[in-house]
């Protein structure tokens, strides 16, 4: 690791009108780390996200990306940064190499080595054949592909990855995994956020606990079982205050009664 | 026409480069907008895409074809020329509107898409860029429309006035154009400033709703409330209160540049006012209200889901009224089922608001279209209308209402979540049939025959309230014959799709047929009040027997749509 972080956040916080909903986050990213990102709803996890890819502008605090002040310089960070969205929004009357084309052109790539690229990826995820049907057609899996694609096609230092693997098969999830423990070898940092904690748990070298927009806990996951106990799941649950777990049940069932 | 616009933007880029726009990216953002427009259906033409059947997309030539006609139907009015000002203060008013209802309707998807703030925002374009194309891309929109619209206005202009008032009304065309630009601008702004993006999205469709009122009662009423050739005899520049119309201001510049001989002093000043007032207007829009409007749009979209909204206590209490009609009028769980959910997705979808609501404008506008039918004074009408027994004809009218809602309540833009009827074990369809017409009839038919009986009941007298009742149940009756013969769908079940010719077609004008002859056959008997008193009954009874074996339809008689 690195000594320099390539992300540092200084007492971020963000109001939504009255409610606070990033409580003073503070935060060193280094290099190469592979980061999982996990919270209950509610908890300011997308808020982050966006703050950290310049979708709210306007927030307290300091975010410095690779020397970068995003209050003052937000186009340069964008473009160290890959971003696949959680609500998976897409201009699905294009086909995916339209969408790439011009998602690619909007990072000022090269034509040839663009569509090269995008060619190249496409068929690597399974979608050679479909690179120019509408993506209206596509399934909900098929359009995640794209926008993963999306994500990563101007190569990114920075790949921020919110519920990536929503409407994905089995197979496809297993390749995800094995991808992000590959870009990470490759030096990219990832931020990935997900409720998926058998997932969290596999690829991430270093796990944050957002609850009540503020972070609760940060360690790997093995510092984490040391504390508390030995699945990720189980560890949520207790941060998050919900180890009444047992309780909850119990008044399911005993509705039917 | 794309091309021309992409090589335009090509043209002007190295003026736009030193104003601090991304210029590639520009021309990337504005080719992809512009494909996307045109593989998007228009929402102005309501045949809407079948969303299974990709193959059928609308020709744009089809719409290109619609806008220019329409351009000459509006074009027609030029030939009042006449007096000064009336035939082009009619043609801009005409014009101008049309404009900006298709700006707000049309534009409403692009403006607010939400898309952009995950797609564009995140890569590394300026906002300067963003800006520059969201400007360009409505210009492009907005000009095309212009010259479709107003190209026959061209042609015929060139007859009337002279070859020189082409160039003239093409100039003027522009003006109004960015005139109308102006307003909708600042009717946005009004309401993103004062309301939810979900109450603006309502609000756009409630002045959709209310143009659609407009164009129909102006082309069924006017021509019998004025007399054309009053019209154009008019001398509209001699009221003071026309000189506030925008429209008088552009057509002034016809006036004062063709017809200078005849121009008095006051056609300077609004001459002046229809070149002024664009300008000025578009560059507020620019300068002022753009950047404000983006800024807006962001903050719509991003914190979309996160504002924490107050709940409505007294929306509560509400329902709960309606579900204890919805008790008492459908006990039966599934019909009340059906009820339910009819009776809600009818009063918040916003796409069947649109398609309905119009008709209840349209009920008294057809009534008095065709009572005033025909020679004599307005007042010997009106005054013929009073002692006759055409009222009758009302509360048979509103059974256009029943047609419209029966024809829309089995289809929805989110028919795929009707996915809980066939996988839940419901044994006889029928009865949500019957819960979802229970709801028509309560939620809708009922109250507006009872808001239209009141008028009925104060202009003719309270002996009109035995023919109300029997031709209400009439009415009912109809409703059940065409729900059984042409709603083949379960409730908001079905993809939007343009109305299907065929035999339902030959049904439908047999049930309309059938019920004409009863309403003509209560018209006729309508002198002996007891009658009408003794004929409740058995078409009460009718009605009964009617629902009971509406409720027995089967999964056979549905049609389903594809999962």
């Amino acid at each position: 690791m690195s000594e320099t972080p390539l992300i540092e956040i200084r007492n971020l916080r963000k109001f939504y009108g009255e409610k606070e909903v990033l409580k003073g986050i503070n935060l060193d990213i280094y290099p190469g780390q592979v980061i999982g990102y996990i919270g209950p709803n509610g908890a300011g996890k997308s808020t982050t996200v966006k703050i950290l890819t310049g979708l709210i502008p306007d927030f307290g605090g300091e975010v410095i990306v690779n020397g970068i002040n995003m209050a003052q310089n937000p186009l340069e960070i964008k473009k160290l940064i890959g971003y696949v969205p959680e609500n998976a929004e897409i201009y699905d009357v294009l086909t995916p190499m339209e969408y790439l084309d011009f998602i690619g052109k909007l990072y000022s790539m090269e034509e040839t080595a663009l569509h090269d690229r995008a060619a190249k990826l496409l068929t690597a995820f399974g979608l050679g054949t479909n690179k120019n049907d509408r993506m209206d057609t596509f399934s909900k899996g098929m359009k995640q592909k794209v926008l993963l694609i999306a994500g990563i096609i101007n190569n990114p230092k920075i790949i921020i990855l919110d519920e990536p693997l929503s409407g994905l098969d089995a197979n496809a999830v297993i390749m995800i995994k094995e991808l992000i423990m590959r870009l990470s070898q490759e030096g990219k940092t990832i931020f990935y956020c997900s409720h998926m904690m058998d997932v969290v748990e596999k690829v991430s070298d270093r796990i944050l606990l957002i609850n009540k927009g503020e972070i609760i806990a940060d360690g790997t996951f093995e510092s984490l079982k040391q504390n508390h106990s030995d699945t990720l799941e189980q560890i949520f649950s207790k941060l998050t205050g919900r180890e009444d777990q047992s309780n909850e049940t119990d008044a399911i069932i005993n509705a039917f009664e | 026409m794309e091309k021309i616009f992409l090589r335009f933007v090509k043209f002007i880029s190295p003026v736009l480069q030193k104003t601090g726009v991304d210029t590639t990216q520009l021309y990337e953002i504005i080719k992809v907008k512009l494909m996307m427009d045109e593989r998007r259906p228009k929402a102005m033409f309501a045949a809407r895409k079948n969303m299974q059947n990709n193959t059928k997309v609308q020709s744009p030539w089809l719409i290109t074809f619609f806008t220019v006609l329409m351009g000459l139907f509006i074009g027609l009015v030029l030939f009042l020329n006449q007096m000064p000002f009336v035939g082009q203060t009619l043609y801009f008013l005409i014009f101008m509107t049309l404009m900006s209802i298709t700006l707000i309707s049309d534009f409403t998807t692009v403006l607010i898409d939400t898309r952009d703030q995950f797609i564009i925002l995140p890569r590394p374009v300026n906002d300067r860029t963003v800006a520059v194309s969201r400007i360009l891309h409505i210009s492009f929109y907005v000009l095309r429309l212009a010259l479709l619209q107003g190209i026959a206005g061209l042609v015929i202009v060139g007859f009337t006035d002279g070859i020189a008032a082409v160039p003239l009304l093409f100039i003027q065309i522009l003006l109004a154009t960015f005139m109308s630009i102006f307003f909708v601008n600042i009717i946005y702004l009004l309401l993103m400033r004062s309301v939810s993006p979900q109450r603006f999205k309502d609000i756009i469709s409630y002045f959709q709703i209310g143009f659609s009122v407009i164009i129909f009662g102006t082309y069924y009423l006017l021509p019998r409330l004025i007399n054309i050739s009053v019209l154009e005899n008019i001398s509209l520049i001699t009221h003071w209160w026309s000189w506030l119309l925008p429209p008088v201001w552009i057509a002034g510049l016809n006036e004062l540049i063709i017809h200078g001989a005849r121009a008095g002093f006051i056609t300077i000043p609004l001459a002046v006012l229809g070149v002024l007032t664009p300008i000025v207007g578009l560059w507020l829009v620019a300068k002022v209200l753009a950047p404000g409007f983006n800024r807006r749009l962001a903050i719509i979209a991003t914190s979309d889901g996160n504002s924490t909204s107050a709940p409505k206590i007294t929306k509560v209490e509400k329902t709960s009224f309606f579900d204890k009609i919805a008790n008492i009028v459908a006990p039966d769980p599934v019909e009340n089922a059906g009820f339910k959910i009819t009776m809600k997705l009818a009063a918040r979808s916003r796409d069947f608001k649109l398609k309905v609501y119009p008709a209840f404008a349209y009920v008294p506008m057809y009534f008095l279209y065709f009572v005033l039918k025909g020679n004599g004074s307005l007042t010997d009408k009106l005054d013929k209308l009073q002692h006759g027994h055409s009222y009758i004809f009302l509360p048979y009218l509103c059974t256009f209402i029943l047609t419209n809602i029966l024809m829309n309540v089995s289809m929805s833009d989110k028919y795929k979540s009707a996915w809980v009827y066939y996988a839940l074990p419901v044994d006889q369809p029928g009865k949500i049939l019957s819960g979802m017409y229970k709801a028509i009839i309560v939620g809708f038919f009922l109250p507006y025959c009872l808001i239209i009986s009141i008028p009925v009941i104060l202009v003719w007298g309270p002996q009109t309230i035995n023919d109300i009742i029997l031709a209400v149940l009439i009415g009912i009756i109809y409703g059940i014959l065409m729900a059984l013969f042409t709603v083949k769908g379960l409730p908001f079940s079905k993809p939007v799709i343009a109305k299907q010719g065929g035999g339902r077609f030959i049904s439908t004008m047999m049930i309309m047929i059938f019920i004409a002859a009863v309403g003509f056959g209560h018209y006729l008997i309508s002198r002996w009040e007891l009658v009408i008193w003794i004929l409740i009954v058995p078409f009460l009874i009718l009605n009964l027997v009617m629902f009971h074996y509406y409720k027995k339809q089967t999964w056979e008689n549905i049609e389903m749509a594809d999962m």
